[in-house]
């Protein structure tokens, strides 16, 4: 509460505060042996939940593919390789594109594509989102009324519709201007979340203590304000990474992104005007999406696991 | 009473900024802009119709007027509801054009939206009441999976097989050739049946955002104090869910019902494009695809307005149902 | 036949990662028709626990273990959720603590009632509004109320709301969870009152949780005493006080002193409850007893039984034996606080901080409308150097809004602060703020939250240091054991490197008092500091801060509403309401010999056994 209303309250006889009574035990730290020691609690927590475990295990398969791909995939991915509207072969796993592609090598290469929009377009999403959330809850006053009214008109205003109208105007075509225009558009529901954290932290005492202790306001927002928000921000990151992966899929599904791009949203664009499914060919028609599903999955999961960090009465037990 | 005014105001001040965003947005790519845009269709090498050039510049202005100037007959052609001429689909005006497509949209979105939220919301709920039971089990993995599934896929899928390969429903559009458009039996079994595809894609993946939420909300609400006491008063166990469970968990969905609306009219452009549904969103994606930038940012402006119409509304019934914002009283 | 026979209760919290918490362990005990019992115990007691489980009111992962709870003759622990549902309310009701938000938000406080009434009885919406608007004025509550919503009322009247409630089907037992803790003492003083009158109007029984001894003790004929999860003592209210047998109710009893008295002496019970996912050995008190003897650290004790009640205690079993104590070591008492008068060196002090007619007003604007609050109303005091001086008042009065205003983080409308004579509190800014600091440090009321979970020890308390008086990296361990040494945290080498929550609320609480003396401050301003924390503990930390005052020289300004650790700690008293001061001289003579008529109703509103005993004893 405001030190107003603090006061208000307190003159209509509401009670201020009550005595905190925790139940013995239930804030011991569990040991930690061996390797364990090094490993960072919200990781810990995020491995011990099936479902993020899970999560993890997935993320893992496809950043591997992704680094590797070289090694598994059998031809070059843009070029020619074989006759055009193949259905699946042995010759072609999955079938070749309209233009001769080999499908299954395009699959395997759009993963790089994936990963690299959803964790930039993500980390640009979280970084501007932990910016603005964090001045406008701490700062307050005239500053957090202006940055609160961006952020709820940027949640209202609808997102593909813009990011849509905008990617059209744009001149540059290609991963970086999606990138940035994802970046740009999709931080407000973070912002809102971590501000919300901000005003929370900023009562407890511990920040007024700081000040006490002579820190300057820098310090204060880095050293501690923000180590008590980390599992919201990897929780935000994760959630911004899925999103910008579905939404950059759905940008070249539409057309307005990169046309000649591996990504998996280009390569259903093309399947869909190429009449995939007149030619029968599921392959080129399913395995992108598929892949697009589960690694979307796999950040999910993930982000089950951290819902369960911070609402304690969502946890397995 | 000063939760209503401060709603209006928001209202306003954001319609204002919507209109002055979509004002700036074809002019973020700096000098003029009208210019660019003809270079740009010249150098994509299309032959450059005067048509087109009359539209850009109609809505853009012309080099030698300044911002201020575009800005304030801008306004004045959003007031006067002028958007200029479709260029796509000459000569039929912008304004036209949407209203002849908005309809259908409505449809499509319109029951599928209200369906996905009670739907999801009532499995939320029921989840949560029978929290970590088998029910809450499969609703939890069956969201977490189908949740992140994209919506074109689904449907891309959906049309593949049950319209080509099953040939259960049609493949596109919105009704048959065959049939008069019209307020007759025919032509709206007609549509039905061409617009079940897309609002079975769109009614999938819909609820389960809600679902999600709501369950989490109200296993929250279980959990609190009033729940308890409840229970101790020995109340109906319908009682318990309904009013105080359901009733309380229902209030942050409720407004992210209208944030929500903003995404799933990206959803269904998606999703009208797959279907050849003729709708608004279809629309759009064929003025991308024409380079039609006055039809474009018309309909940009028009969905905007719309979701936050949409979210006023939703806001102003949400005073009703909270009494805590209704009347004064801080913080709950 | 009793009306609640609890035979060998247990309760524990079962989670999947951690070893089971025992919260409650083979409690027995009853309850006959019309009686008031009191059930007390602090943190870790196990006395919530205790009592949602007789209620069948547990949440997961809490569970009853064994044992059974009879109501008038039915085993309520085997009926099925139905069949006791029938019971609940009309038989069995319940008020739980006055923090939690125990009434639905959505509906108005006439539908709640309905849903109470409606559940068990067919009754007209006529009949019930008439119903209510009786239990309303039942508890001082105008009947127009019922059209209101929750939020719309103050957390004493949602409390009165609670208890009208409860009693809303006449039931024969009701369980009060620490219904006033919280709340204004005056406001808990009315609502005990009124309870005990209803009380003996309605004849149910009730039993009374609460971790205050002094209002259990007002209001029960018969009091139970908890510690980590066991019932360790119970006697009839005037026999304890008289004799407690039982040393944890002798060191909880030695916490409670009357302040009114010419000489007070309150005590402590040093360490901390047992961490009840580990079994032990023994009686379960052993650790912290200052009568134990070896036989305790080996067998758990049984109830022995005497004339007014039972006790679980060797030694004391021992002497219920032998009265006149033969062959047996004398009882030992708890380590008492000792505070020093000081009262020949004050007439000679200097004041170190003057405060002159300040005044501050917090003016809230609510979409077109402003209200403004007098937060704080032309006060003026001094503080002399060496010496504490206590500003006294409950929520509202403006003592937190002083604090904030001597410690530069507000500034008053009008009326100057000033330092040594001549540094102007309220026109610091920058770098001669920070400065100020140095010299004026903060004790925070709520150990929880004054420390950040993500630090050390150590790192908390190199910041200070650095800061202030620049020490480099070399010198901080060395200063940081010493400071953690003198606040009594020894060996220092256990605590440095330890992260808050690995602390109990007293260990942290001197922690933040060492972090306060780091810049070697002249005034410190303590608000509400030991508040928080278990009444058995808080002679300690009150001794501690003590000390301080009389080793270091330190001046203190002691903000809180308890009169007893004002009447202990302080040589000056300020008596604040509404943001006035209302009455000030003084401590002893403030509380002997109070003036103000409020001064007066503070005092009297303050839960006192021991006067009880006086009067019972006349």
């Amino acid at each position: 509460m405001s030190d107003t209303e603090h006061v208000i309250a307190a003159n209509e006889g509401q009670p201020v505060g009550s005595p905190s009574l925790t139940l013995a035990g239930e804030t011991e730290e569990l040991p930690r042996r061996g390797l364990a020691r090094f490993v960072p609690r919200w990781f810990r927590i995020l491995w011990e939940n099936n479902k993020s475990r899970a999560g993890l295990i997935m993320l893992a398969v496809f950043v591997l593919t992704a680094i590797f791909a070289p090694l598994i995939t059998t031809h070059d991915p843009s070029a020619s390789v074989g006759l055009p509207n193949e259905k699946p072969s042995s010759e072609h796993w999955l079938g070749t594109t309209q233009a001769g592609e080999d499908v299954y090598s395009k699959l395997i290469y759009g993963s790089r594509v994936s990963l690299t929009v959803g964790f930039l377009a993500g980390g640009l999403v979280t970084i501007i989102s932990v910016l603005i959330g964090l001045t406008a809850g701490y700062v307050g006053g005239i500053v957090d009324d202006i940055l609160s009214f961006f952020i709820n008109l940027m949640m209202v205003v609808p997102t593909l519709p813009l990011i849509i109208t905008v990617a059209a105007y744009s001149p540059v075509k290609g991963l970086l201007p999606i990138i940035l225009i994802l970046g740009f558009t999709g931080w407000a529901w973070g912002a809102r979340t971590k501000r919300a954290q901000v005003l929370s932290l900023r009562e407890r005492e511990f920040i007024t203590a700081a000040i006490f202790a002579g820190e300057p306001t820098w310090r204060i927002i880095v050293r501690e304000i923000m180590p008590n928000m980390t599992s919201l921000i990897v929780a935000a990151f994760i959630g911004a990474a899925a999103g910008a992966i579905g939404a950059e899929a759905g940008l070249q599904f539409i057309g307005v992104g990169d046309l000649n791009s591996n990504s998996w949203g280009t390569m259903l664009y093309w399947a869909n005007n190429s009449g995939a499914m007149l030619t029968g060919q599921w392959g080129w028609l399913i395995a992108p999406g598929l892949a697009l599903a589960l690694l979307m999955t796999a950040l999910t999961l993930i982000n089950f696991g951290i819902d369960a960090l911070s609402n304690p009465h969502l946890r397995e037990e | 009473m000063t939760y209503y005014l401060r709603k209006i105001g928001f209202f306003l001040l954001t319609l204002w900024a919507a209109i002055t965003l979509n004002f700036f947005i074809p002019r973020l790519q700096g000098g003029d802009a009208a210019e660019a845009i003809v270079q740009r269709l010249v150098g994509q090498g299309q032959a450059v119709d005067p048509a087109q050039v009359e539209a850009v510049r109609n809505m853009l202005g012309t080099p030698d007027s300044s911002i201020m100037e575009q800005y304030f007959s801008y306004l004045q052609n959003v007031a006067q509801g002028e958007f200029g001429v479709s260029y796509s689909y000459f000569p039929y005006t912008v304004t036209h054009m949407i209203a002849d497509t908005l309809p259908w949209t409505i449809a499509l979105l319109g029951i599928t939206q209200v369906f996905s939220f009670v739907i999801g919301n009532m499995i939320g709920a029921w989840a949560a009441w029978k929290r970590n039971g088998t029910f809450d089990s499969w609703v939890t993995t069956f969201s977490n999976f189908f949740g992140s599934l994209p919506y074109f896929w689904i449907a891309l899928l959906l049309l593949y097989f049950f319209a080509f390969e099953l040939r259960w429903f049609p493949d596109s559009g919105g009704y048959s050739g065959n049939t008069e458009p019209g307020w007759n039996w025919a032509f709206i079994k007609d549509a039905a049946r061409h617009a079940a595809l897309p609002a079975i894609s769109l009614m999938i993946v819909g609820p389960i955002g809600w679902v999600m939420g709501m369950r989490n909300n109200m296993v929250q609400v279980l959990g609190d104090d009033y729940t308890r006491l409840a229970v101790a008063k020995g109340l109906s166990q319908r009682r318990i869910a309904f009013m105080y469970g359901a009733r309380n968990a229902i209030l942050p969905n409720f407004t992210a019902f209208a944030i929500s609306l903003g995404s799933l009219v990206g959803g269904s452009i998606l999703v009208e494009q797959i279907f050849n549904y003729p709708g608004t969103g279809r629309l759009m994606f064929e003025a991308i695809g024409n380079r039609d930038y006055p039809l474009l940012q018309t309909i940009f402006l028009f969905i905007t307005i719309g979701v936050l119409t949409a979210n006023f509304i939703a806001d102003l019934l949400y005073g009703v149902l909270d009494p805590r914002v209704r009347r004064g009283g801080g913080a709950s | 036949m009793a009306l609640l026979d609890v035979r060998n209760l247990s309760v524990s919290y079962l989670t999947k990662k951690r070893p089971p918490v025992r919260a409650v362990h083979d409690a027995t005990f009853s309850i006959e028709p019309g009686e008031i019992v009191g059930l007390v115990g602090e943190s870790g007691s196990g006395k919530s626990t205790l009592g949602n489980a007789v209620l069948r009111l547990l949440q997961p992962p809490g569970a009853i273990t064994g044992g059974e709870v009879w109501f008038d003759g039915t085993d309520i622990t085997r009926l099925s959720e139905d069949q006791l549902r029938r019971m609940r309310w009309r038989d069995l009701s319940t008020v739980f603590q006055s923090s939690m938000n125990s009434l639905n938000p959505v509906i108005t406080i006439e539908e709640q009632f309905k849903d109470a009434i409606r559940a068990h009885q067919r009754m007209s919406d006529r009949q019930i509004r008439d119903r209510t608007a009786e239990l309303l004025e039942m508890v001082d509550i105008d009947p127009s109320f019922m059209r209101f919503y929750p939020h719309e009322l103050s957390g004493g009247m949602k409390q009165r709301v609670n208890l009208a409630m409860a009693l809303a089907l006449r039931p024969k037992f009701v369980l009060l969870d620490e219904p006033t803790t919280g709340l204004d003492v005056i406001v808990q003083r009315s609502i005990l009152t009124r309870l005990r009158g209803i009380q003996q109007d309605h004849g149910f029984a009730v039993l009374l949780i609460s971790h205050d001894l002094g209002t259990v003790m007002e209001v029960s004929d018969r009091v139970m005493v908890m510690y980590a999860g066991e019932i360790v003592e119970e006697q009839d209210t005037q026999a304890m006080l008289a004799a407690p047998q039982h040393p944890y109710t002798r060191g909880l009893l030695g916490s409670y002193a009357d302040p009114k008295q010419t000489e007070v002496e309150i005590s402590y019970i040093a360490g901390r409850p047992p961490d009840l996912s580990k079994p032990h050995q023994g009686c379960i008190f052993a650790p912290r007893c200052v009568d134990r003897i070896d036989l305790c650290l080996e067998e758990a004790p049984g109830y022995t039984m005497f004339e007014s009640g039972r006790v679980a205690c060797h030694v004391a079993s021992m002497w219920l034996q032998k009265p006149n104590g033969e062959g047996l070591p004398p009882r030992r008492a708890f380590a008492s606080a000792v505070f020093d008068e000081r009262h020949e060196a004050r007439a000679a002090a200097a004041p170190v901080l003057q405060v002159e007619h300040i005044t501050r007003t917090y003016t809230r604007r609510r979409g077109f409308s402003t209200s403004t609050v007098d937060a704080v109303v032309d006060v003026s005091f001094s503080l002399e150097r060496g010496q504490v001086t206590a500003l006294v008042g409950q929520s509202g009065s403006g003592k937190s809004t002083i604090a904030r205003m001597v410690t530069g983080v507000e500034r008053p409308d009008a009326g100057s602060i000033t330092m040594d004579g001549t540094i102007r509190v309220d026109q610091l800014r920058g770098k001669a703020l920070k400065d100020y600091r140095s010299r004026v440090q903060y004790v925070f009321q709520d150990p929880f939250s004054a420390l950040n979970p993500a630090h050390t020890i150590r790192d908390i308390l190199s910041r200070p240091l650095k800061n202030y008086r620049g020490l480099g990296r070399g010198q901080l361990g060395p200063e940081i054991e010493r400071m953690l040494e003198r606040v009594g945290l020894s060996p220092a080498s256990q605590f440095i490197d330890k992260l808050p929550h690995q602390l109990s609320g007293g260990q942290r609480q001197r922690v933040v008092v060492a972090r306060a003396l780091a810049p070697n401050p002249e005034i410190i301003v303590a608000d509400e500091p030991i508040s928080m924390l278990d009444v058995s503990i808080r002679a300690e930390i009150l001794q501690l801060l003590d000390e301080l005052v009389k080793g270091s020289g330190i001046s203190m300004l002691y903000i809180t509403h308890d009169l007893l650790s004002a009447r202990l700690l302080a040589d000056k008293i300020l008596v604040l309401h509404h943001g006035r001061v209302v009455e000030h001289g003084d401590a002893s003579e403030v509380i002997t010999n109070p003036q103000h008529e409020y001064t007066q109703e503070l005092l009297n509103a303050i839960p006192n056994p021991f006067a009880m005993e006086a009067a019972a004893a006349d």
